[in-house]
C-alpha cells in the first residue's frame, strides 16, 4: 500500500481507533487549505471568469438586439408613413389627370361642334353664291334666249334701240315671274 | 482440506481487528510527537486527484462551444454557487471554494475506502480539524457582528445561568459535526469488514477454502455504506457548516442595511 521506512515498518505502530492525533490535525489543516486555494485558484476562478465573460456577451447581444429591434420599428415606421403619404399623392395625381383628361375632352369637343358649325356656315355661303351665280348665268341664257326666240318671232329686224327695250322689257316680265 | 496451496488473501479476512490509522513515521517536536500517519499520506492523494480533476476540467474554456469537460466543470461550479447563496445568502459567496473543499474533501476521502484502504473519514482526527475551521469561523462571524462584548455577552443570553449550558452548545456544534461524519464512515467500514469476515467464514463453513460468499453480496451493502452514506455526509457537513455559520451573523437584509 504504503513503502515505509524498515525500521518503522518493523514496529506497525498502529493509532487507536478513536484518537486525536496531533499531526494528523496539523496535516489535515494544511491539507484543507491547499484544496482550498487550489480550487479556488484552479476551479472557481477560471470557470467563473468564462461565466462572467459569457454573461456579458449574452447581455451585449441582448441590447444590441434591442437596439436592433427599435431601429427596425422606426424604420417600419417611417416607411408606413411614406407609403401612405405617396398613396395620398398618386391618388391626388390620378385625380388631376382625370379632371385635366375631362376638359380637354369638353374642349375637344366644343372645338369640333364649332367646327362643324364653321363648316356649315361656310356650306351655306358656297350654295348662296352658287345659286346668285347660277341665276345670272340664267338670266344672261334667257336674255340671249329671248333675242333668239323674239327675232323668230317677230322675223324682222328692229333696231337696237327697239332691240334693247324689248329685251329689258323681256327680263323684266321674266323677272317678275322669278 | 486444501488440495492445492492457494493464496491467503484468496480465504478472505480471518482476523477482524478494529484499529486506527497506521503511524508510518514520526517526528518529536518538543512536548509534541508529530505524526505521520496512513490518513495524511491518503488526504495528499485525495488532494492531489480532487486538484487534477479540476485542472483537467477547466483545461482550455471557450465563451462558446463548450467541450462535455467544460460543461461538467461549470455545472459543478454553478450547481455548488447556487447552494450556497440559497443556503447562506449573498454576502457569502465568497465562501463557496472552502465549502466545495471540504465537500470533494470529504466525498473523496470517504469514497477512497473503495479502493481498499482506509477511509480517510473514519480518522477522527480529520474531521476534528475540519469541524473546528467551522468554529473558528462561526465564532469569527460572531465576533465581527456583534464585537467582543456582544460575543461574551451572547454567552450570557437570556439569562446568567444558562452560561455553562451557551459553552457547552458552543463546544457540541463542532463536536457534534465531527463526531456524527466520524461515526458514520467509520461505522459503515466496520460494518463492511464484519460482513466481508462473516461471509469468508459462511464460505470455510460449507468447506470452501475460497471465500466466494465475498463476492458480489457486500456490493449490495456497500452501495448503502459507501456510496450513498459518503455523499450523504458529505453534504449534511457542509449544509450543517453552512446554516451554522450564517445563522452566526446578523439576517441578510439587516447586513445590507449597515
Amino acid at each position: 500500500m504504503v513503502s515505509l521506512p524498515a525500521a518503522v515498518a518493523a514496529a506497525e505502530v498502529k493509532l487507536p481507533f478513536l484518537s486525536i492525533d496531533t499531526g494528523t490535525i496539523l496535516f489535515t489543516l494544511i491539507n484543507l487549505a491547499i484544496l482550498v486555494f487550489g480550487l479556488k485558484h484552479f476551479l472557481f476562478k477560471p470557470v467563473n471568469d468564462i461565466l462572467a465573460k459569457r454573461q456579458e456577451a449574452v447581455d451585449k447581444s441582448l441590447t444590441e438586439a434591442e437596439q436592433a429591434k427599435s431601429e427596425a420599428e422606426a424604420a417600419q415606421a417611417e416607411y408606413a408613413e411614406k407609403l401612405a403619404a405617396a398613396k395620398e399623392e398618386s391618388a391626388e395625381m390620378i385625380r388631376r389627370a382625370t379632371r385635366r383628361a375631362q376638359e380637354r375632352s369638353d374642349e375637344i369637343v366644343a372645338a369640333a361642334k364649332a367646327e362643324a358649325a364653321a363648316v356649315m356656315q361656310q356650306n351655306e355661303a358656297e350654295l348662296e353664291r352658287e345659286k346668285r351665280r347660277a341665276a345670272s348665268e340664267l338670266r344672261s341664257e334667257v336674255s340671249g334666249l329671248a333675242v333668239m326666240v323674239a327675232e323668230k318671232v317677230v322675223e324682222r329686224e328692229i333696231n337696237p334701240a327697239d332691240h334693247a327695250r324689248l329685251i329689258d322689257e323681256f327680263i323684266d316680265s321674266v323677272g317678275d315671274v322669278q | 482440506m486444501a488440495i492445492m496451496a492457494i493464496p491467503a488473501f484468496l480465504r478472505g479476512p480471518t482476523d477482524p481487528n478494529v484499529t486506527g490509522p497506521q503511524v508510518i513515521t514520526s517526528w518529536k517536536l518538543g512536548p509534541l510527537t508529530i505524526n505521520l500517519t496512513e490518513t495524511v499520506v491518503l488526504e495528499w492523494i485525495v488532494v492531489a486527484v480532487i486538484l487534477g480533476l479540476a485542472c483537467f476540467l477547466t483545461r482550455n474554456l471557450k465563451v462558446r462551444g463548450v467541450s462535455k469537460r467544460q460543461a461538467v466543470a461549470e455545472m459543478a461550479v454553478e450547481t455548488i454557487t447556487k447552494l450556497v447563496r440559497d443556503t447562506m445568502g449573498r454576502r457569502w459567496l465568497w465562501f463557496t471554494p472552502y465549502i466545495a473543499s471540504v465537500f470533494c474533501f470529504s466525498i473523496f476521502g470517504s469514497l477512497i475506502s473503495l479502493f481498499g484502504v482506509r477511509a480517510v473519514t473514519s480518522d477522527f482526527s480529520v474531521l476534528l480539524s475540519w469541524a473546528a475551521v467551522t468554529f473558528l469561523i462561526i465564532t469569527w462571524t460572531k465576533i465581527r457582528y456583534g464585537g467582543i462584548g456582544g460575543y461574551l455577552k451572547g454567552f450570557a443570553d437570556p439569562m446568567p445561568v444558562m452560561l455553562p449550558i451557551n459553552i457547552l452548545s458552543e463546544v457540541a456544534t463542532p463536536a457534534a459535526m465531527a463526531l456524527r461524519h466520524f461515526g458514520n464512515i467509520a461505522g459503515g467500514g466496520i460494518i463492511m469488514m464484519l460482513v466481508y469476515y462473516g461471509l469468508a467464514n459462511a464460505s470455510h463453513m460449507i468447506g470452501l477454502d475460497i471465500a466466494v460468499f465475498d463476492v458480489g453480496i457486500p456490493a449490495v451493502l456497500s452501495l448503502y455504506f459507501d456510496l450513498f452514506s459518503d455523499f450523504m455526509q458529505a453534504f449534511i457537513f457542509i449544509m450543517l457548516t453552512m446554516v451554522f455559520v450564517s445563522n452566526a451573523g446578523p439576517a441578510e437584509d439587516e447586513a445590507s442595511a449597515s
